[in-house]
């Protein structure tokens, strides 16, 4: 294996410092299972490494009303979390499928984020939660909504010296409902496909909706046309008929060793539908 | 880059000079001379190099090996008890034909404690997600999974929570 410098700094400012010091040589890592795989295959050149895991402030996970996730939060306290699982299922259901067991132990969620694999599971869900990303750097601090982030893949609007340091989610209102669907192989794969429903109800019409698909454009997208055309009807079999034939339009993938570029189209209309359903049935 | 790291292997103090890019497996494999973990894919995908580190598993072909300084790491070596025995996820691996070819055991063993050290009545769902992250090229799985649970009968009968 290719050798790197590996440091270990406690504190924000001691990681911006060290990336400065390593300019154009170094890179940030959180859990690691994603970028040591491509280091190895030589996907990733990177001559020093700069490890988040010892900046505490960055693990916790908090509930202020809405969601805090610091983004060294680990997949598996995010999986286990029962008030996540109770208000925003959605995100619990990306999260328990999203690679496997050993993976979860060691992954953090703004690990994910950061690769952006526009196959990454927790990012649909995250997507229709309308959550918003604080980036800090050493020129300070700003907000992003999850929407703007992702500019290609493997692509983020962050300079090199940022670091990703919180995902805040709202609090949850009554009447909503959240679901995650995932096509894979089995269910751990790459996702081929994957999508996420937010709705919120009065009665029977929409007041509210938020859909998002990923693997299917080269970044994860959010289908505002599509959320417009949904708000203010009900949900019967012919508008999702429609939302289906809206979504097969509105995606542009491509074919891999997963799957081809006409299976991906069909199914990012199949799985957007299924979870409009979906999450149709969670609402409280 | 380099530097002495110190962490309990096995329930011993141990530390060793070791260089900034090795993962934990070639530390395992290489300077304690641990062989039991193995390396597959070396890409995170087949689980035979699972160990546990403070209570639960990770694949560490892809641990970099500063990040263990100060921790727990329990191998398949440290299963073991006194004069050699076994422990009995492991008996229950040898009874019920949950190894075969043997190469994917210390990985899948590690797997079944990690679900074990927190139920000791698994659903066969839960075994089967427990070992998700473990592949398997002889058994199919079945015999796998009958081992799981009749090691859970066995940790249960032993020592009675």
């Amino acid at each position: 294996m290719k050798k790197f410098d590996y440091y270990q700094p406690e504190s924000l400012n001691e990681a911006y410092r060290l990336m400065e010091e390593n300019e154009g040589r170094a890179r940030y890592i959180a859990g690691g299972t994603d970028i040591i795989w491509r280091i190895k295959q030589g996907v990733i050149k990177a001559d020093a490494l700069i490890s988040l895991r010892r900046i505490r402030p960055l693990e916790g996970i908090t509930r202020n009303g809405g969601l805090t996730l610091g983004s060294m939060a680990l997949f598996r306290n995010i999986e286990k979390d029962s008030s996540i699982a109770r208000d925003y299922p959605s995100l619990t259901q990306a999260v328990s499928i999203l690679a496997n067991p050993q993976v979860r132990n060691v992954a953090t969620v703004g690990g994910n984020l950061c690769n952006g694999a526009p196959s990454a599971d927790s990012v649909p869900p995250l997507m229709v939660l309308e959550a918003v990303l604080t980036i800090e750097g050493p020129g300070g601090r700003r907000e992003v909504p999850i929407g703007n982030f992702f500019t290609g893949p493997g692509q983020s609007c962050m300079d090199r010296t940022e670091i990703l340091t919180q995902i805040k989610i709202p609090k949850k209102v009554f009447n909503s409902g959240s679901a995650f669907l995932k096509k894979g192989r089995v269910s751990q794969d790459i996702a081929v496909v994957n999508a996420a429903a937010f709705l919120v109800m009065e009665g029977k019409i929409c007041r509210k909706c938020r859909l998002a698909v990923g693997a299917v454009a080269p970044v994860p997208l959010r289908l505002t046309n599509i959320e417009e055309m949904v708000e203010g009807r009900e949900i019967d079999p012919e508008l999702l008929d429609r939302v289906g034939e809206m979504v097969e339009r509105a995606v542009s993938p491509i074919t891999d060793v997963r799957s081809t570029e006409n299976w991906r189209r069909v199914m990012s209309g199949v799985l957007v539908k299924r979870a409009i359903q979906k999450a149709h049935k969670m609402v409280d | 880059m380099k530097k002495v790291i110190q962490f309990t292997l096995n329930g011993n103090e141990v530390s060793a000079e070791l260089e900034s890019h090795k993962m934990l497996l070639e530390v395992l494999r290489d300077t304690f001379e641990m062989t039991g973990t193995k390396e597959g894919c070396g890409q995170g995908e087949c689980g035979t190099c699972t160990v546990i580190i403070d209570g639960v598993s990770i694949k560490s072909c892809l641990y970099p090996v500063f990040e263990v300084e100060g921790k727990s790491v329990t191998t398949i070596e440290g299963l073991v008890g006194e004069g050699g025995k076994l422990h009995p996820i492991q008996e229950a691996f040898v009874e019920k034909g949950g190894i075969q070819c043997g190469f994917c055991s210390p990985g899948m063993i590690l797997s079944a404690k990690a679900l074990l050290d927190e139920t000791w009545t698994p659903s066969d769902n839960e075994i089967k997600r427990a070992i998700s992250g473990n592949l398997c090229r002889c058994t199919g799985y079945v015999q796998i999974i009958d081992s799981i649970r009749d090691a859970a009968t066995r940790l249960s009968n032993q020592d009675p929570k």
